[in-house]
């Protein structure tokens, strides 16, 4: 599974693009919680944050499989 | 998917982009009007300077959105093309960051589409702006995406 994190969280992440086994059916949620605890600045930016799965918007509750790409999108602040 | 049209540009791009060749591309015969719009690097942001903009893209799914708004406006509003590009990468004041031209056979459908097509953008496309300011820099406040509620819950077993 791929975890792409993007803007400010990009930067507070280290700019990580981590490769990562999980079990199926962890939803995105789950997977941020586990971000959060490793890195407890992250769960601020919880309600901020937009997820998406394989490049679509996805909702919080979504379960994953392996070979998914997620990411986490701060607000687009884009043109 | 809905139809693809071949002729119109979808781009995310580091170089200067060059306007007039995107307008003269939607241009056609049949069409009697194009609208453009042309965002670029303002000089101040809530009254600070601004030094210089750095831009970041979520590039594949950014290029996807950017990909379906084009969808939309065929659907939506009685075009013929659409040029839609962004840059990324370190921009100076001035320099146009995004840019959309949209070619009709009337003015009114290209007006409508071509603002739907930027304030749809600044929505729903994964594109981010850190402003750079003498003293700093930070990332600007954007717009939270239209996220979908929660999935439907699968049916359980009986």
């Amino acid at each position: 599974m791929r975890v792409l994190f993007f803007g400010r969280l990009k930067e507070l992440t280290g700019g990580t693009e981590d490769s990562a086994e999980f079990a199926d059916g962890t939803t995105i949620e789950q997977l941020f919680a586990l971000y959060s605890a490793r890195l407890p600045e992250l769960a601020k930016y919880r309600s901020s944050v937009v997820p998406s799965r394989n490049q679509e918007f996805a909702a919080w509750d979504t379960p994953l499989r392996s070979g998914d790409e997620v990411a986490f999108l701060p607000p687009v602040s884009g043109g | 998917m809905a139809t693809l049209h071949h002729d119109d540009i979808y781009q995310l791009m580091r170089a200067p982009i060059d306007m007039a060749v995107l307008a003269r591309h939607v241009r056609a015969p049949e069409d009697g009007a194009i609208v453009t719009f042309d965002g670029f690097v303002r000089n101040q942001s809530h009254n600070r300077p601004t030094l210089y903009l750095d831009y970041e893209a979520y590039e594949s799914m950014a290029l996807a959105k950017m990909q379906e708004i084009g969808t939309q406006l065929h659907e939506k509003y009685r075009i013929h093309r659409v040029a839609m590009v962004h840059r990324l990468g370190r921009l100076e004041i001035g320099e146009t960051s995004v840019f959309i031209a949209v070619s009709a056979p009337h003015r009114a459908a290209a007006f409508d589409a071509c603002r739907f097509a930027i304030d749809t953008l600044k929505r729903t496309v994964p594109i981010w702006k850190k402003e750079y300011f003498a003293d700093g820099a930070v990332w600007a406040d954007g717009e939270l995406p239209p996220a979908p509620v929660a999935t439907p819950r699968a049916k359980p077993a009986s």
